[in-house]
């Protein structure tokens, strides 16, 4: 440090030091800024956004507690996974353009754009306790899982969903939920229980 | 800059490549033509499962109603029918459950889908828990309660599990026994293998009308849990000799199993070829499960001997016999357990050789 007067070195060791600081606050501004995002993010989805993939709870939809009433799906409680996945399973019958738009091009206005415009819940009831079958037609056996999926590419006009998928497995069990409002049995023939 | 190959090259190249797709596309066809003619052909049935399909009247026709609900009711309880397709898929379903690796029949890999693809160890057949074919009935004439019965457990699939969580399929809970209390892997939910399990379990559930979404008695096992005993805690050192006294005669004097020309006697429930530490069968995963499978089915002829204490005290020592581990208990626990296995049946034959010489070595070891 020869050339260098005292003060200057002070100066620039306090620049220096200065935009360390400054530095360092942008950084921290940045990573409270984006943890306040996730937070915020999370509290939307949580509390303000209502949308259904945010939620564990079903969506109640106009019906739904005419249909729990009537058809005692209280028996299995009033909320559970079970429960839930039936409550979806109704939304997916009565409101498939609004619950499963994914996998029909049907909207709102078109007709039929639900399954229960087609099959009311005591068929597709029986439609389970008779699936599973070998159907000479296709030559395969075909499961109610599989029917599903035809009717959203076919009737539906859409798109075939995995058998994983929430939009085949809870009209399953929403179908299941009926057959057991109903006892029936395996292989249970329309209006012989 | 990479210098192009000259023209011919390439050609030949690509028509490696289009040809080797090409075979394989060839061969899948193949494969998926070989099921196809599977499912055409005849089903040889197991004795087993011949007795229990004629015994509710399994046969083609438009309508099916089943004998044994005619004889117990004395009300014809008419039922779709079943074709000739879904009577072989029934019956080949009954057979993977009586004897999941073919041992009984000529030509197990075809007569079986595979099925050892998905077992690492010789000896797990599905029957050897899920007693009776899957329905084991009192000498009533009645399902047992806590059997492991499959029909049951049919109506009552797609509900809350309270092991994993989640709401199960049935075709996800067959993939869970395949993984643990088989040791092995799943097979894929539209494999035959699975599939004819569903349409024999389904066919079980007509013959003895069971309703959707009703719980009976006979599904799952007739738990016996700490406080139906005097709660004196599990004693190891009790189970040990207990499962000597009733036990080893038959699986073994270190669970091993018996093997008696190629044909597994009686099931390994220690070692390689027994249920892995993840299986609900295992004490230390679910501590009220064997303890009453034991209870109610072992030994085979003298069920009902042993009391709840001597049954979770044989649970607890079987269950700390060396055993495979679980898939998601990782690599460290499966070589740990791979190593338990190699050394613990010779060391611990050595040490009692040593110390009662003139005992001869029960088989197993
Ligand atoms: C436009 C009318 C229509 C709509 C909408 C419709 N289906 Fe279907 N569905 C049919 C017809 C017609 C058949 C029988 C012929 C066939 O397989 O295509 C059928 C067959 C079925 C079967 C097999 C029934 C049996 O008795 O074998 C099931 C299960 C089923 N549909 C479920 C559904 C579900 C779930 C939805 C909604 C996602 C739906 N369908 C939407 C007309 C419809
Ligand atoms: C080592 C004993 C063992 C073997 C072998 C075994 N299982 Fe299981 N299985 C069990 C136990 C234990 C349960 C769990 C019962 C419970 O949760 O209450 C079970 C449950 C099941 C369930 C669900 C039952 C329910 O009530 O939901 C099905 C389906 C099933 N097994 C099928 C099979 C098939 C198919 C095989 C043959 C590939 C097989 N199991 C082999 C012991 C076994
Ligand atoms: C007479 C011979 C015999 C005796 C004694 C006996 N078992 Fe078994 N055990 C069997 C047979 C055979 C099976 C296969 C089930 C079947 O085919 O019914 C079996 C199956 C089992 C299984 C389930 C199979 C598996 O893959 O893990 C367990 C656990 C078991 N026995 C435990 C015991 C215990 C504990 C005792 C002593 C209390 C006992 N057994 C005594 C013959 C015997």
């Amino acid at each position: 440090m020869t050339g260098m007067q005292p003060d200057a070195a002070l100066a620039a060791m306090r620049d220096r030091q200065r935009a360390a600081r400054q530095a360092r606050r942008v950084v921290v501004t940045r990573g409270a800024l984006a943890a306040a995002a996730v937070v915020g993010f999370v509290l939307w989805a949580n509390f303000g956004s209502g949308r259904p993939v945010f939620s564990p709870h079903g969506t109640p939809e106009t019906g739904w507690d005419a249909f729990r009433e009537t058809y005692g799906v209280d028996t299995f409680g009033r909320d559970g996974y079970f429960v839930r996945a039936i409550q979806n399973g109704y939304n997916l019958v009565h409101h498939t353009h609004k619950y499963a738009w994914r996998f029909t091009r049907k909207g709102a206005l078109d007709h039929p754009n639900a399954c229960i415009d087609c099959h009311s819940a005591e068929a597709l009831a029986y439609a389970f306790a008779a699936s599973d079958r070998f159907d000479a037609r296709l030559g395969r056996r075909v499961s109610f899982e599989e029917h599903v999926m035809r009717c959203y590419a076919t009737h539906l006009d859409g798109f075939v969903p995995t058998t994983y998928d929430p939009a085949v497995r809870d009209i399953r069990i929403f179908a299941r939920m009926v057959a057991h409002h109903l006892q029936l049995g395996e292989g249970a023939l329309e209006r012989t229980p | 800059m990479k210098r192009l190959l000259p023209g011919w090259k390439k050609a030949v190249r690509l028509a490696l490549v289009v040809s080797v797709l090409f075979g394989l596309y060839a061969l899948t066809l193949a494969r998926h033509d070989e099921r196809a003619r599977i499912r055409e052909q005849p089903v040889t049935l197991t004795p087993g499962c011949a007795d229990k399909l004629a015994r509710y009247g399994l046969e083609a026709g438009p309508r099916y109603i089943s004998p044994y609900v005619l004889a117990r009711t004395e009300q014809a309880n008419t039922r779709q029918g079943y074709s000739d397709e879904d009577v072989r898929a029934i019956q080949r379903g009954c057979n993977i459950i009586d004897d999941l690796q073919g041992q009984l029949a000529a030509d197990p890999a075809r007569e079986r889908w595979n099925a050892t693809r998905f077992v690492r160890g010789t000896h797990s057949s599905c029957d050897h828990c899920h007693q009776g074919i899957g329905d084991k009935q009192t000498a009533a004439g009645v399902p047992q309660t806590g059997s492991l019965s499959l029909a049951a457990s049919w109506v009552m699939a797609d509900m809350y599990d309270q092991f994993t969580g989640i709401l199960l399929p049935y075709e996800l809970r067959q993939m869970q026994c395949y993984i643990n209390s088989s040791n092995g892997y799943k097979p894929n939910v539209a494999d035959d293998l699975i599939r004819d399990v569903t349409a024999y379990s389904r066919f079980l559930a007509a013959a003895l009308d069971l309703r959707f979404g009703n719980r009976y008695a006979e599904q799952g096992i007739d738990e016996v849990t700490a406080s139906q005993t005097a709660k004196r805690g599990d004693d190891y050192v009790r189970g040990a000799a207990l499962f000597k006294e009733r036990c080893a005669r038959c699986h073994g004097p270190q669970g091993l199993g018996t093997v008696v020309d190629g044909k597994v006697l009686f099931p390994a429930v220690a070692g390689p070829n027994a249920f892995n530490l993840q299986s609900r069968n295992n004490f230390s995963f679910v501590s009220t499960i064997l303890p009453g499978f034991i209870c109610r089915n072992m030994p085979p002829g003298e069920e009902g001997t042993l009391s709840n204490q001597d049954c979770r005290d044989i649970g607890f020592y079987v269950s700390n016999l060396p055993r495979p581990a679980g898939d998601k208990q990782g690599p460290l626990a499966a070589l740990w357990q791979q190593l338990m296995m190699r050394v613990m049946p010779p060391l611990i034959h050595t040490v009692e050789t040593w110390q009662r010489p003139g005992e001869p070595a029960g088989s197993g070891t």
